[in-house]
């Protein structure tokens, strides 16, 4: 990612963390907008339904692995028997193909990997990103020059390609979900580091930071202490929008054969098996690529959310949290400001500011609260 | 402008270590790779005896330092290789000779190049048309169905992995609907027409990937630029909503969208894998995977080196656009 | 190689190559044909016959092409020494004269093959091929920088083993003698009754010295055959094949060459072939594919379509997916633990992850199911169609292992439904009903063929296929049980390491016999013999279904390849 980007995603984002004013605040902001509401439901039924896969497909009478050849009509290619695939009282979402296991265990139990795997894989992503980011932010010159350089040859490494490598290198007697997390967390955190290091920058300059360097305090102290929260609302908004993107490349490497292993469900593995089942048994494919997206909506928009309650300045915009509900219907990716008139008629409490250079200002126990 | 100047040399500079380390990287990790090279590329019924003559026509004997060295030779000076029966030069900058079919990579890589281009190209009109449109409708026209439409297929795009929409848009416009033959590529000098019916599809699964980002991005810049000071104060002049969007939130967001697309352009150029192999596009994608999976080593670092330069150069291009665009950036 | 995406193919790299141009048989489809084509069903010359493909003709070299029976779109460009039969079933599993007027003349007890060209044939350029140009393209195929081909002319000719090719070693082969312009003569280091069958490979494909270009001789190979090369992009990614004017139907009985022209377009995704096959527009209606088959998908598709189950052909080739077992490691070693896995296995199962009861036929014995191969139908241990998990619990108390098993299956990670995880996972399934718990051990496609075919990393237990060179038994059973062919320090087939003298002798005195039929029932039978040895446990043999599009004619499928012959379609 180029300095231009991050510079204007930095524009975009910076000024939330040390801004925003309050946990209280923080969920005020965040109850109001509708949309994130029902987004954080939606991914909180995901992860429990994750969780719960063993219990729900206990319920159900089936598990993800036991083939079921009478359920399918082996001349014709393995075609589930009976109308939309198979679908009855044992079946919940019907059987798949070929070898009639049961598609909703698979769902559920896909999720738990394809979850997973996201998740995790954002969590190596964020600790690498922040490691490398603030020490370049924080050192000295080498160090910045070294770890930028690093950064930027890890950017313009092609991640497919160096997955199909990785992946194939490490024996197969390694945890795959795991390794699949660890490879794409290992590969793909440049372009966090970027935008950390440039947060980190600009908090550096910053009135209570200096004042806590002019007072002796050791880099790591100030890094833990005064850094780590103001970093905190940009690595929450941009890991919302990491996750719906690691699903993604976790479904793309099963696609080129080296994702999660079988009989491991994932939904990457079910799209890639039944894409070519698009006509023969459409909810075959309908199925993950159903979840896929209502997860990556969710998370998108809750993600925005995040984003807007952590930043005062949107947040007015959107009068979000300012008590005015009915203008504040805020679904963040698909409303809408208030209307043009409105805007003059904005809280003081929030002053205007032009973006061409960040100047976040906000008082540093302002920001402690707000991330404690 | 000696600080232009001075910004291009650096940036040169940088670029030419950037690459030199991922061609290392490359050379490390692919002779950790399991795969006899020479049993692959002799074939699976050579003697012992021959996939030894292979491995010593492949150099793939000398030590990794030498090997590499050979390589870095071979782009400063070129190369002379046998066919059997006659000596061939390879120009500088010479990437080396593809183990499995004994094709000079810079050549492969010049007829691939073109099909990715084209690729990128055309889908990032796409993307642009159709994630700035939506970014600035959902800025613009809040809520209405055409905005929320938008919204709902940019973000299906980035949730639906390329091979779905893909596949299911060739069965459909190609296969059932019979508006579009199915797409095999035709040279650009060959029949301009041709080739862009041929990629349309190809265009449109690739930028339906891209476009939610730039919507995001889009709409958010609108936002920030609608609450500034200035544009407040053209509201109380009572300067129109439309030109407002027009002539100043548009233009507020131009310089990120530029950095995007920079961006995504370059990374589109090696990453559109996916794509390629399923619309059969003899890009550098397709090529690159089938070279990974069969240790194609020369071939594989010279593309990886191709995608690097194209992603380090497009973000080069998106600093220089982004601080032409944004006159508040100077570069550093 | 059954199924959709090009990477899954390419991945299986090293697997493919085993079984290039590879396909079965059977039933061309004459009447059905007939009605698509409504009217006039006899082919008529003219007309441009498009090929869809996924794998690019990178190797369009002779030395380099590993082919059996001569390939489709090669064996349009190259002549051999013989060739394959051009007809439907079983016929077509036979040899037949191409560049020679006959099959070959043994002497000496098979040692010695004397072939004699027809008069009159002539290259692309209009000069004469000679028997010189023979023996010279064999040597060719001895160089490194062209390694690529089958072994068996490396293993049979006096003095192959250490013969580098003629371009480090000018003097030639001595074992090849060319005494005239129209006769060769070969000198092998042992009996060898399927000379004839190997005389079907490309690599006796007449090269002219004067026009080898080494590893660009690929670019524009020289034609013997009914069509030249006139364009070749991308490295084989696009071909343009055009007649060969100096090509002539009186020298050559066996190629129809209807088509003025063949435009052969690869690099396609699998389904999206059978995609444009089925929906046959433009010039796609006179298409056809000469390397992808139907997918599961794809058939249930299709079954349920009267006017597309017509454009469907039907072919076996000579192939067999199997588990193996390395007895050197535990508990493999025990007959009984192989034994009991062999009764427990559930083919209808494993079929089904393979495609289903039209794409796989279930194996009990290790040779193809076809004449050709003198099969011999043998069930040693009979596990029905869905396993025999009593029988199987029982062996293993016998073997000690009361309270069940766990053992490790490795299997590829490629695609292709062969050694694919979903083979694996099946065959995991059905040993569970016996107690047997089995953990997966998938590799990726390259460290799976490095493994499996090397005698210090051989897994105990896992998923491997085997294709026929060519329709017989010699080919099917030599590299895998002829104990004289392990190799220690290189790719041994031998996975059972099976050295047992009896079997060798065998193998001898069958390769001794140049009666291809009394040589077809022996290997049949020393099948069965092996068989008791239960060193593998054989699944199932693929059955090929591939479209082809509207317009085309005169499909003919034998069972050497199992795919449609090119050669003879029309699309007139």
């Amino acid at each position: 990612m180029s300095e231009a980007l991050v510079a204007s995603t930095a524009l975009a984002a910076d000024s939330s963390a040390a801004r925003a004013s309050g946990a209280r605040q923080f969920w005020r902001r965040l109850r109001a907008q509708r949309a994130a509401l029902v987004a954080a439901a939606v991914v909180a039924l995901l992860v429990l339904v994750a969780l719960a896969a063993p219990l729900l497909t206990a319920i159900e009478g089936q598990d993800p692995t036991t083939y079921h050849p009478s359920l399918v009509d082996s001349a014709r290619g393995g075609v589930p028997v009976g109308p939309l695939g198979g679908i009855g009282a044992d079946h919940w979402l019907g059987v798949e193909p070929q070898t009639g296991r049961d598609l909703f265990a698979r769902l559920v139990y896909g999720a738990r990997v394809s979850l997973g795997v996201a998740l995790a894989a954002t969590l190596v992503q964020v600790l690498i990103a922040v490691v490398v980011g603030v020490a370049a932010a924080l050192g000295k010159r080498w160090v910045d020059q070294l770890l930028s350089r690093i950064t930027e040859i890890i950017v313009a490494l092609p991640l497919m390609i160096m997955s199909l490598a990785l992946l194939a290198i490490v024996p197969g007697s390694f945890p795959r979900p795991v390794l699949v997390a660890l490879v794409i967390g290992l590969i793909a955190w440049g372009t966090l580091a970027k935008i950390v290091r440039a947060h980190t920058l600009t908090l550096k300059q910053l009135d209570y930071v200096a004042a806590a360097r002019l007072s002796g305090w050791g880099t790591w102290r100030i890094a833990r202490r005064e850094l780590l929260p103001g970093l905190a609302a940009p690595l929450i908004t941009y890991s919302a929008l990491l996750v719906p993107a690691n699903i993604g490349v976790e479904a793309a490497l099963s696609f080129l054969g080296v994702g999660v292993k079988p009989p491991t469900p994932s939904w990457g593995q079910m799209l890639t098996a039944a894409d070519v089942w698009y006509q023969a048994a459409p909810q075959y494919l309908l199925l993950p690529a159903g979840a896929l997206f209502v997860t990556v909506l969710a998370l998108t928009v809750l993600g925005d959310g995040v984003r807007v309650a952590l930043d005062p300045r949107a947040a007015s915009r959107l009068r979000v949290g300012t008590g005015r509900r009915s203008e504040a219907k805020a679904d963040a990716s698909t409303d809408t400001p208030a209307g043009g008139a409105d805007l003059p008629r904005q809280d003081a409490g929030t002053p205007p500011q032009g973006t061409a250079v960040p100047r976040p200002g906000a008082p540093a126990d302002e920001t402690k609260e707000a991330t404690a | 402008m000696s600080g232009f100047g001075g910004f291009v040399l650096r940036r040169a500079l940088g670029t030419a270590v950037t690459l030199l380390a991922i061609s290392v990287i490359i050379y490390v990790v692919f002779y950790a790779t399991p795969g006899n090279v020479a049993q692959i590329t002799c074939g699976p019924r050579c003697s012992p005896v021959q996939v030894r003559q292979v491995a010593e026509q492949l150099h793939l004997g000398d030590p990794l330092y030498v090997r590499y060295w050979h390589f870095l030779e071979g782009i400063l000076a070129g190369q002379d290789y046998s066919t059997g029966t006659s000596v061939q030069h390879c120009p500088a900058p010479c990437l080396g000779l593809s183990y499995q079919t004994d094709q000079q990579v810079t050549r492969l890589i010049l007829t691939k190049l073109p099909v990715s281009l084209s690729l990128v190209f055309g889908a990032m009109v796409v993307w642009l048309v159709l994630g700035v449109g939506t970014g600035v409708l959902s800025a613009w026209r809040r809520g209405r169905l055409s905005e929320r439409v938008l919204t709902g297929v940019t973000l299906a795009g980035t949730a639906t992995p390329v091979f779905v929409i893909g596949l299911i848009l060739m069965i459909v416009v190609c296969g059932q609907l019979e508006l579009l033959p199915f797409p095999q590529y035709v040279n650009f000098s060959d029949d301009p027409e041709q080739w862009a019916w041929n990629l349309l599809l190809p265009w449109l699964s690739l930028a339906l990937v891209e476009a939610a980002a730039f919507a995001r991005l889009t709409r958010s810049s609108m936002l920030e630029t609608l609450a500034e000071d200035h544009i407040r104060t053209f509201r109380a002049y009572g300067v129109g909503e439309r030109s407002i969007i027009g002539r100043h939130a548009v233009r507020g967001a131009l310089a990120s969208i530029i950095a995007l697309n920079a961006n995504t352009f370059g990374s589109a150029v090696g990453g559109a894998v996916l794509t390629e192999t399923l619309f059969g596009l003899p890009g550098i994608g397709q090529e690159l995977v089938h070279a990974v999976n069969v240790v194609d080593l020369p071939v594989v670092v010279g593309m990886v080196l191709v995608i690097g330069f194209f992603v380090v150069i497009a973000n080069a291009v998106a600093d220089v656009l982004y601080a032409v665009a944004d006159r508040r950036v100077v570069l550093a | 190689m059954r199924q959709p995406s090009v990477i899954a193919r390419r991945v299986a790299a090293a697997s493919v190559s085993l079984v290039v141009a590879a396909g079965a048989a059977a039933c061309g489809p004459k009447d059905s044909d007939a009605k698509s084509s409504g009217g006039d069903s006899r082919p008529h010359k003219g007309g441009t016959l498009t090929v869809l493909n996924a794998d690019p003709q990178q190797d369009f070299d002779p030395a380099r092409l590993y082919t059996s029976g001569g390939g489709n779109v090669p064996s349009l460009v190259f002549r051999t020494l013989t060739t394959r039969n051009r007809e439907n079933g079983a016929a077509g599993a036979q040899v037949v004269p191409d560049l020679a007027t006959d099959t070959g003349r043994p002497s000496k007890n098979a040692t010695v093959w004397t072939y004699t060209l027809k008069k009159g044939l002539k290259y692309e350029d209009g000069t004469p091929i000679t028997s010189a140009d023979i023996k010279y393209g064999i040597e060719r195929s001895f160089a490194a920088e062209l390694s690529g081909g089958a072994p068996y002319l490396r293993d049979w000719l006096i003095g192959g083993a250490d013969y580098q090719g003629p371009y480090k070693d000018k003097k030639g082969l001595d074992s090849i003698e060319t005494p005239d312009d129209l006769t060769i003569v070969f000198h092998l280091n042992k009996p060898e009754g399927e000379f004839p069958y190997l005389a079907t490979q490309t690599q006796t494909t007449p090269v002219p010295k004067a026009k080898d270009t080494g590893t660009k001789y690929e670019e524009h190979p020289v034609s013997s055959g009914p069509y030249k090369v006139v364009k070749n992009e991308n490295d084989g990614e696009r071909l343009t094949l055009e007649r060969n004017t100096y090509w002539s139907a009186s020298t050559d009985a066996e190629r129809k060459a209807y088509p003025d022209k063949i435009d052969v377009r690869s690099g396609l995704d699998s389904s999206v072939i059978n995609q444009r096959l089925s929906s046959s527009q433009g010039a796609d209606a006179t298409a056809v594919t000469t390397d992808t088959n139907l997918g599961p998908a794809e058939l249930a598709k299709v079954t349920g379509d009267k006017a597309l189950a017509s454009r469907v052909g039907t072919g076996h080739f000579g192939y067999t997916n199997y588990i193996a077992f390395n007895p050197k490691v535990k508990p493999f070693d025990d007959p009984k633990v192989r034994r009991a896995i062999s009764y427990a296995v559930d083919r209808s199962s494993v079929i089904n992850a393979a495609g289903g009861s039209s794409l796989a036929e279930p194996a009990t014995t290790y040779l193809p199911n076809q004449k050709s191969f003198g099969y011999t139908p043998y069930d040693l241990f009979p596990a029905g169609a869905s396993g025999n998990a009593a029988k199987a619990k029982e062996l293993l108390a016998q073997a000690g292992h009361k309270n069940g098993l766990t053992i490790t299956l490795t299997h590829s990670n490629s695609k292709d439904f062969e050694t694919s995880p979903e083979i694996a996972t099946a065959v995991q399934d059905a040993l569970k009903k016996a107690g047997i718990t089995v953990k997966l051990q998938g590799l990726e496609d390259n460290d799976y063929s490095d493994k499996i075919h090397s005698a210090k990393t051989e897994p105990g237990f896992f998923l491997a296929h085997w294709g026929a060179d060519w329709p017989s038994g010699g080919p099917f059973l030599a590299p895998i049980f002829d104990g004289r062919q392990i190799v220690k320090d290189g790719a041994n087939f031998n996975s059972g390491f099976l050295n047992d003298k009896s079997v060798n002798d065998e193998i001898d005195a069958i390769n001794k016999l140049t009666d291809l039929d009394e040589a077809a029932k022996r290997w049949g039978a020393l099948d069965k013999k092996i068989g008791e040895q239960a060193l593998t446990v054989p699944l199932f043999h693929p059955v090929y279904k591939r479209l082809y599009g509207e317009g085309v004619k005169n499909i003919v499928i034998s069972d050497w390849t199992g795919v449609l012959d090119i050669s003879q379609v029309a699309v007139k």
